[in-house]
């Protein structure tokens, strides 16, 4: 669970922005960026192979609390250290070299990786391996982690897993105690007093672990080939992932977005809005603004206004920012994303990383607004 | 030793479990929109455009929400793999050139089926290597098993890509197909399914996924059409199983009358490995109906056929293709059996020439006749097969071949591929008189103009 930000620590990475941001600010230099809701992205440093990483794919990323770089790939895990990427493979006892997602322990610094068998601790350079048959485990293919106080959830592709972090016991929950008709569960991520789950088929489920109840909620027209209306529910209820920040839950599907802020949806899909595909891998949700992977490009959004991040058929960086009512205003970028097929996302006040299908991002933050303001005010 | 003999205990139980833990869950979401009746002959307003307007083949009378333009409509185009992957070079000292095999568990209810299936496509595979060119690499089919265990077949498709397979095929079971389905998105390696019936597998946007086999809408609309449309039926009840496949197949069937105008009486469940079924003969008498629809494997819609034919129960017999099989007819009795009416893939007895080929080489290969499960895997495996051999060996052109492919002409006959590359070709129904099954093709069931209809 992602601690909220405090506008302090944003005025502090502001003024580090301002120093190390030494490329053409496009954004900064347009008064009309100053009037969105969010940070622009300025410019991209691109990483793949030369830099050592190990295979093009990148699946996730994150920065830990001690400020290094966590890096999970199809061909495993890396950490970046004195701007240099450090490997962690099958070979130093990593249970699967596709690493899928990650979550940081804050209160141990411990890193929990989940791989395509099994999931990982990581613990002052030793690992310490989980699967089906030697823990509980519910399956080896582990899609999605999250920490809420004393428990690691854990979203495999046969139920969901909560391992007590204190008593080392674990708990399942799937299609025998649980609303699931089936425990595909896909992602899952901790809010406050409860947990939601996104589930393959299954919509997302809400969980409330001090009451022990479950609650679906599901795409209301019941039908996977057309959406009957907007806004009426989860887009679809093949979740792909699930995140929330600040009261406000957002759900990834195949078939386009939706958020819920506890008493209503929104929901988006291309060409309907500018969301620009519908194929939604993963989104970060920063205060109550989402960064949004797709296969299409990464997208930034409050719900209103949006800016779409791309690389177009030439290889040069294209922004395109949407406002209500408005046309669509069109920059071209300096540098530009390795690779459209943006996996994961990592994001804070003045810079986030990105996971594509080709290679690893960093992308530096125009200073001209913070994300925390924008969850401040509203 | 110990431990292993602790875990394969465990296994063993958590397998039991997971054929046995099935259980029927009410709907707890409350907040759905729930579908207008409308008259059965009230025309759709839904606009069919695009690419792809065909989804599911689904006559115009049975869409959902026939009287609403839906907000969005998707498979109209179909959904391209934006990822790179095509110019990554092939791999080096290549010996041979890999595709794994998903197979039901052998000791499982799937598991005849899944043999046959297998029969199918090694046959496809053994006359590749013996028809290759000097300097062409050989195809090695890596096979794996599934276990009953929810999730397993996660698991063996991790497996797969870890033994660098090119593609898989697999399996017959929905949930394994679809856990599976949403390991190759991850690993990136396309998946040939020549088996399930799942309607809900395709629907899933993973643009790694073709299925040969018509699934259970083709079937429900065609069953729906006979019974209401043709026989002009008006009270009708199910009987399948409860699982899953039960649960799922029999919607489209379910929706689909209702559209025409009559909701089933009674929709009745049993387990599989049910041998009774006095609860279920006591209910149907009760509602006493003009047709019973059996969705389930042979042994048990065969015994409950029988039963509910002792028990006095007139009403016509209808089923979905797995009652065309002998068990069914033997279990059955000639008083369960006459009359019945099955939705069905293709005449078996049809005469052309790739059909009757096709026969001849698997009889010689195996010295038994080809199913449709052999029939549809032989199929998948030479459509894999041309691919890869125009591909080469890189998972995403292969894909690519894959999912560019919207006809394609089998020993099962024609196939055509709709928006979410699901085999809409036109089926037939089959009806067990006289001690045989004769078979028809499906008649004034409006459906989309293909080059075959």
């Amino acid at each position: 669970m992602k601690t909220i930000y405090k506008l302090t620590a944003t005025l502090v990475a502001m003024g580090e922005i301002l120093c190390f941001c030494g490329a053409v600010p496009i954004g900064a230099a347009q008064s009309s960026t100053n009037n969105l809701p969010f940070p622009l992205i300025e410019r991209f440093e691109n990483f793949g192979a030369k830099d050592g990483l190990p295979t093009h794919k990148v699946h996730c990323v994150l920065r830990a609390s001690d400020g290094k770089l966590w890096v999970g790939t199809y061909g495993g895990a890396l950490f970046r250290d004195n701007g240099k990427f450090h490997l962690i493979s099958t070979n130093d006892g990593l249970s699967h070299r596709m690493v899928m997602c990650m979550v940081e322990d804050k209160r141990t610094g411990d890193m929990w990786l989940g791989t395509m068998r099994g999931l990982n601790r990581y613990s002052a350079g030793r690992i310490t391996t989980y699967t089906q048959t030697d823990s509980g485990l519910p399956n080896n293919v582990v899609y999605g982690l999250d920490i809420m106080d004393d428990t690691l959830w854990v979203a495999t592709a046969a139920g969901l897993g909560a391992l007590n972090l204190k008593t080392g016991s674990w708990s399942i929950y799937d299609q025998n105690n649980t609303v699931m008709h089936e425990p595909w569960v896909y992602s899952v991520t901790g809010a406050k007093d409860r947990v939601f789950v996104g589930v393959w088929g299954g919509g997302i489920l809400e969980y409330e672990p001090a009451s022990g109840i479950f609650k679906e909620h599901r795409d209301p027209d019941r039908d996977f080939h057309f959406d009957l209306a907007p806004d009426d529910g989860p887009v679809s209820d093949i979740t792909s992932w699930v995140a929330w920040e600040d009261g406000v839950l957002w759900q990834a599907t195949y078939f386009g977005m939706s958020r819920y802020d506890g008493s209503r949806w929104r929901t988006w899909q291309e060409t309907k809005s500018p969301l620009p595909s519908n194929f939604v891998n993963f989104i970060w949700p920063h205060g109550r603004v989402a960064w949004v992977g797709t296969d299409c490009g990464l997208s930034t959004t409050d719900g209103n206004i949006w800016v779409n991040y791309r690389t177009d058929e030439h290889g040069d960086g294209i922004m395109e920012i949407a406002r209500p009512g408005q046309p669509m205003e069109t920059r071209k970028m300096t540098t530009a994303l390795p690779n459209n097929f943006v996996l994961g996302i990592w994001v804070d006040d003045r810079e986030a990383w990105l996971a594509t299908s080709d290679g690893l991002a960093h992308a530096f933050l125009s200073p001209t607004q913070s994300a925390t303001k924008v969850a401040v005010d509203q | 030793m110990k431990r292993t003999a602790l875990i394969l205990v465990c296994l063993l139980a958590t397998g039991a479990a997971g054929w046995g833990a099935y259980e029927e869950k009410e709907d707890t979401n409350t907040n759905y929109a729930a579908e207008p009746i409308l008259k059965p002959d009230a025309p759709s307003v839904q606009k069919s455009e695009g690419d792809y307007p065909y989804y599911g083949n689904v006559p115009p009378d049975l869409l959902p929400y026939r009287n609403i333009e839906p907000y969005y409509r998707y498979w109209l185009t179909r959904l391209p793999f934006r990822g790179p992957g095509r110019d990554y070079p092939a791999p080096a000292d290549l010996k041979s050139l890999k595709v794994g095999l998903l197979s039901p568990p052998p000791y499982g209810p799937e598991s005849a089926r899944g043999e046959m299936s297998k029969k199918g496509v090694m046959l496809a595979f053994e006359e590749a290597n013996a028809a290759r060119k000097a300097g062409e690499l050989p195809f090695e089919v890596i096979e794996k098993a599934d276990s009953p265990q929810w999730g397993s077949a996660a698991n063996i498709a991790v497996e797969f890509s870890d033994n660098d397979v090119l593609a898989f095929i697999g399996t017959i079971d929905g949930n394994a197909t679809h856990v599976a389905l949403r390991v190759v998105l991850k690993t990136e390696t396309f998946m040939v399914n020549c088996s399930d019936p799942d309607p809900s597998l395709t629907e899933t946007q993973i643009p790694w996924l073709l299925r040969d086999f018509p699934d259970n809408r083709q079937q429900g609309y065609l069953l729906a059409h006979l019974i209401v449309k043709e026989r002009e039926l008006r009270k009708i009840v199910v009987l399948r199983g409860n699982s899953r496949p039960g649960r799922m197949g029999v919607r489209p069937f379910v929706d689909a009358v209702r559209r025409l105008g009559h909701p089933v009486l009674q929709e009745i469940n049993f387990k599989d490995g049910d041998r009774r079924f006095d609860t279920q003969v006591a209910v149907i008498q009760q509602a006493d109906p003009d047709a019973v629809v059996f969705w389930g494997n042979p042994t048990e819609t065969g015994l409950a056929a029988a039963q509910l034919r002792a028990a006095g129960v007139k009403a016509a017999f209808f089923g979905f293709d797995r009652i065309v099989d002998p068990e069914f007819i033997k279990l059955a009795g000639p008083a369960g059996a006459e009359g019945v009416t099955a939705a069905y893939f293709f005449d078996p007895n049809k005469t052309d020439a790739a059909w009757t080929n096709f026969v001849a080489r698997f009889q010689a290969r195996y010295g038994l006749k080809p199913d449709i499960y052999a029939a549809y895997a032989y199929d998948g495996a030479k459509m894999l097969i041309a691919a890869i051999k125009k591909a080469g060996p890189n998972r995403y052109r292969i894909r690519d071949e894959m999912t560019s492919l919207d006809e394609y002409n089998g020993v099962t006959g024609y196939m055509r591929f709709d928006g979410r590359w699901d085999n809409i070709a036109p089926i037939v129904y089959a009806e067990y008189r006289g001690g045989k099954w004769s078979y028809f093709p499906e008649a004034n069931l409006k459906r989309v103009k293909t080059a075959q209809n």
